[in-house]
């Protein structure tokens, strides 16, 4: 049976390691989810009302 | 030579680079980076919903500290599910059949499981290898039914994933030869081992997922004892 083949064992091994440990996990780490959106509060925020400067 | 229904498992080599590694190597440029857009593509949205979907399910009922194998578990499952759906495309090298690398991720991530419980709760790790509510006569017994449980546990994991995929494989090679000898002889039956092969591919398309997962799934469910 050809998985029981000793010459490649090692190398699929260490190689499937390597990849999974370099390219998989810092590409699945670097995945950022956006918060859920908070619930509207009764109270307006707070603004200062400023002039639009025109030039 | 004589070709066995094997030789697909062999390590393809073309012009002495192996092709495994490129089939190991490859998968993964269809996994784009986060960008610093705020609205990402379609391909990463979908993505990041898989992810993040599959981690809460995931970690559900695993407790806080264990949520730091979060990154683990999950790029894990990406992993698996990727190398088993892209070794179903026809001339692809599955690594998931490959004995080695199936053994050479469940025996580390299950060790690491029972080191952990071993480590930070000693007695509830051991305190798992009796059930509750055993008759007293049958204590000896039980404890070592239980350990020889918990060392098949990682050989079950790593060879239920590469049987899996190997016998997929293979069934699809078998019926897939039948049907192009029988298109000369008997045309009506090859419609019949046409059919069969469509099914069976639609089942080995849900069963490299489910295997996955089931990997997956049964690392996370030693991590909820042993954390």
């Amino acid at each position: 049976m050809p998985q029981l083949i000793p010459s490649p064992w090692l190398a699929y091994l260490l190689f499937s390691w390597v990849v999974f440990s370099v390219v998989v996990l810092p590409k699945v780490s670097t995945h950022v989810f956006p918060e859920a959106p908070a619930p509207q509060t009764k109270q307006a925020p707070q603004t200062e009302p400023w002039n639009w400067l025109w030039h | 030579m004589t070709l066995s229904l094997f030789n697909q498992f062999l390590s393809p080599s073309l012009m002495w680079t192996p092709l495994a590694a490129i089939a190991l190597a490859l998968p993964w440029a269809l996994f784009p980076r986060q960008t610093a857009r705020w609205v990402n593509n379609r391909l990463l949205s979908l993505q990041s919903w898989f992810l993040g979907q599959f981690t809460q399910q995931i970690f559900l009922p695993i407790n806080n500290p264990g949520h730091k194998w979060a990154l683990l578990l999950a790029s894990l499952m990406l992993f698996l599910i990727t190398l088993n759906t892209t070794g179903l495309l026809p001339y692809t090298f599955t690594p998931t059949t490959q004995l080695s690398m199936n053994m050479g991720f469940a025996i580390p991530l299950w060790l690491a499981t029972v080191i952990l419980g071993l480590w930070t709760q000693p007695t509830q790790a051991l305190g798992h290898l009796l059930p509750e509510g055993t008759p007293t006569p049958l204590i000896p017994v039980l404890i070592i039914i239980e350990t020889i449980s918990l060392f098949i546990r990682p050989i079950a994991l790593g060879v239920r994933l590469t049987a899996n995929l190997t016998a997929g494989h293979l069934l699809i090679q078998l019926i897939s030869s039948a049907t192009s000898v029988l298109l000369s002889i008997l045309p009506a039956v090859a419609t019949f081992t046409i059919t069969l092969l469509f099914l069976l591919t639609l089942l080995e398309v849900a069963v490299a997922m489910i295997q996955a997962y089931v990997f997956v799934l049964l690392l996370s469910l030693y991590l909820q004892e042993n954390v």
